[in-house]
């Protein structure tokens, strides 16, 4: 066998990953020091100057805290549901749970934009089914716009999202619950542990791992989450709902400055690294043999 | 008593859970006025899959379909192709840099989409395959295949070693172990892998959206997300398309719901 022959295998894999992974980086590295318009292409070289217009943008930092709401209150409902489901599904009650499961994972399986759709409909202000039920309920006297109104559109996307991330969580928790050595549930019976004591003495603990997976793989996904957003709200009403994802779109390709939009993009992708190499010291304890 | 209790509320969680999808099935057989009125019903008088075949003639969703089959189907094969080659690498192979390609790998699928796009955009612009299938295609390939590799390389490496060492005392070359003794025994994890990578492709939307821009490229969540701004009004259509474009992946689903799950816990925990 010859020495070469692992790197002519990861040849064709690593060319695509220089494509849009390396080659990207830093071309934005370069774009986002110099003008540079969708229009006119490129211009002069101009430092630090996009960085400045992107800190001085005050949707910038709207988008930021927007962000950081919507991937760390997204996830961490999400893992919450997640893990009720699990529980619920991994109580032994016959085939009835296996259909379940099947029902509960099918968010999961449907495309963001579908979602998106889905929910921008059943929060409609007029015909929406969320407010008629609102009314005839008499919680409220008239329709709600949901989407069009700054202090719920956000939530609202939220909640989307949620409905969307939470059956990942729940897999994952259901995999972590059956993984459990029934041993540790019998011993603790004979000791006398009630229910509850066991749910936090044996199962969060064998949890924990998981739940360090699920924690910061939902926040990079969601911090990284374009869809939900763009499909319900475009970032409106007047950004109240903007993430920074969109706001790239939004620099880019919106106000035609590419620059502005690669200074956003290096911002962007900084975060996510902090939170990358988090990631990687959670799983690099349990990579493959 | 206690289990018709925990019964009743899987059935309660799986009723709200389905709302968004049965409101939306609903939506879609209904004509547009009874789509259009206050209290909005659940069944009108005159249901039908009318706006099943109007939708086609409303946005050229014909086009879009083909596209969408296209991409995903070319984007599946080639990053099967490429990834298990490096799957295989991974799995069988020692050498030096192994847990930097690694990484490179494992990070480079964490990348937002919004921090390369614009160099991608004028890349393509460039060499010409700005809003066309096949840049596209690549785009989607590149995107899939960190993940894609990252459950090939689990699979195979779940494989055991000896199976192939007898395939080669026999005398088959390296390449030739890989495809007439592993590639059949991860038979099962490819056929799950290249479900994820078809669904990946399937309903991306991000890069679809700026790297497309006339209707002979466009794939259909790209039509379903430009039409929910802009003509929002035929709610019935657009429900039908909605309905329409997720048939493919709930068929997929339901076929392989075992090897999705594994497969889901496989790469996120490995």
């Amino acid at each position: 066998m010859k020495r070469s022959t692992p790197y002519l295998l990861l040849l064709p894999a690593l060319l695509f990953t220089v494509f849009v992974l390396v080659y990207p980086l830093l071309q934005n590295l370069l774009n986002s020091l110099r003008r540079v318009s969708l229009i006119r292409g490129a211009g002069d070289w101009i430092g630090l100057a996009n960085y400045e217009k992107v800190f001085q943008d005050s949707v910038f930092w709207l988008a930021f805290q927007n962000t950081i709401l919507y991937a760390s209150l997204g996830t961490l409902l999400a893992l919450l549901l997640g893990l009720a489901f699990a529980l619920l599904l991994n109580m032994k009650i016959g085939r009835i749970t296996n259909i379940m499961g099947f029902l509960y994972t099918i968010p999961w399986v449907i495309s963001p934009v579908v979602a998106g759709f889905a929910w921008k409909w059943l929060l409609n202000d007029n015909f929406g089914i969320i407010n008629h039920w609102l009314i005839s309920l008499g919680i409220i006297t008239e329709g709600i716009t949901w989407l069009g109104n700054p202090t719920t559109a956000l939530l609202c996307v939220i909640v989307a999202r949620l409905w969307q991330f939470y059956p990942f969580a729940m897999v994952m928790f259901l995999a972590g619950l059956q993984a459990i050595p029934e041993e540790q549930y019998e011993a603790a019976a004979v000791d006398g542990a009630s229910t509850v004591g066991k749910f936090f003495h044996i199962t969060l603990p064998n949890l924990r791992s998981v739940t360090g997976v699920l924690l910061l793989l939902g926040v990079i996904w969601s911090f990284n989450d374009f869809n939900m957003v763009f499909v319900m709200t475009r970032g409106g009403p007047i950004n109240a709902s903007m993430v920074l994802p969109v706001l790239v779109r939004e620099f880019s390709f919106v106000q035609f400055d590419l620059g502005k939009g690669s200074a956003l993009s290096i911002l962007i992708f900084g975060m996510l690294i902090a939170l990358s190499f988090l990631y990687l010291r959670v799983i690099s304890r349990r990579e493959p043999a | 008593m206690k289990r018709g209790a925990t019964v009743l509320l899987l059935f309660l969680i799986a009723a709200l859970i389905m709302l968004p999808i049965l409101w939306t099935f609903a939506t879609s057989l209904k004509p547009l006025p009874e789509v259009n009125t206050y209290p909005p019903r659940w069944t009108s008088p005159s249901m039908s899959f009318r706006p099943y075949v109007d939708m086609f003639f409303y946005l050229p969703f014909a086009t879009y379909t083909v596209n969408s089959l296209v991409v995903a189907l070319s984007a599946t094969a080639l990053t099967l192709l490429i990834g298990s080659l490096a799957g295989f690498a991974f799995a069988r192979f020692d050498f030096q840099g192994k847990t930097l390609f690694l990484l490179v790998f494992l990070l480079s699928q964490m990348l937002p989409g919004a921090s390369v796009i614009v160099p991608l955009f004028q890349l393509l612009k460039e060499v010409g395959l700005y809003d066309s299938l096949l840049g596209l295609t690549l785009i989607h390939t590149a995107i899939l295949l960190p993940f894609v590799i990252w459950l090939l390389y689990g699979f195979f490496s779940g494989i055991p070693r000896e199976v192939e060492d007898a395939a080669l005392i026999d005398g088959c070359s390296r390449l030739m172990a890989l495809r007439k003794v592993l590639l059949p025994l991860a038979l099962p994890g490819l056929g799950g892998t290249a479900l994820f990578a078809f669904l990946g492709s399937w309903n991306e939307f991000f890069f679809a959206l700026i790297l497309t821009t006339s209707d002979s490229t466009r794939t259909i969540p790209v039509g379903i997300g430009l039409f929910v701004g802009e003509f929002s009004d035929v709610w019935n259509q657009m429900s039908a398309a909605a309905i329409f474009f997720s048939i493919p992946p709930l068929v997929l689903f339901l076929m392989m719901r075992r090897t999705f799950v594994k497969g889901l816990v496989a790469g996120a925990i490995k």
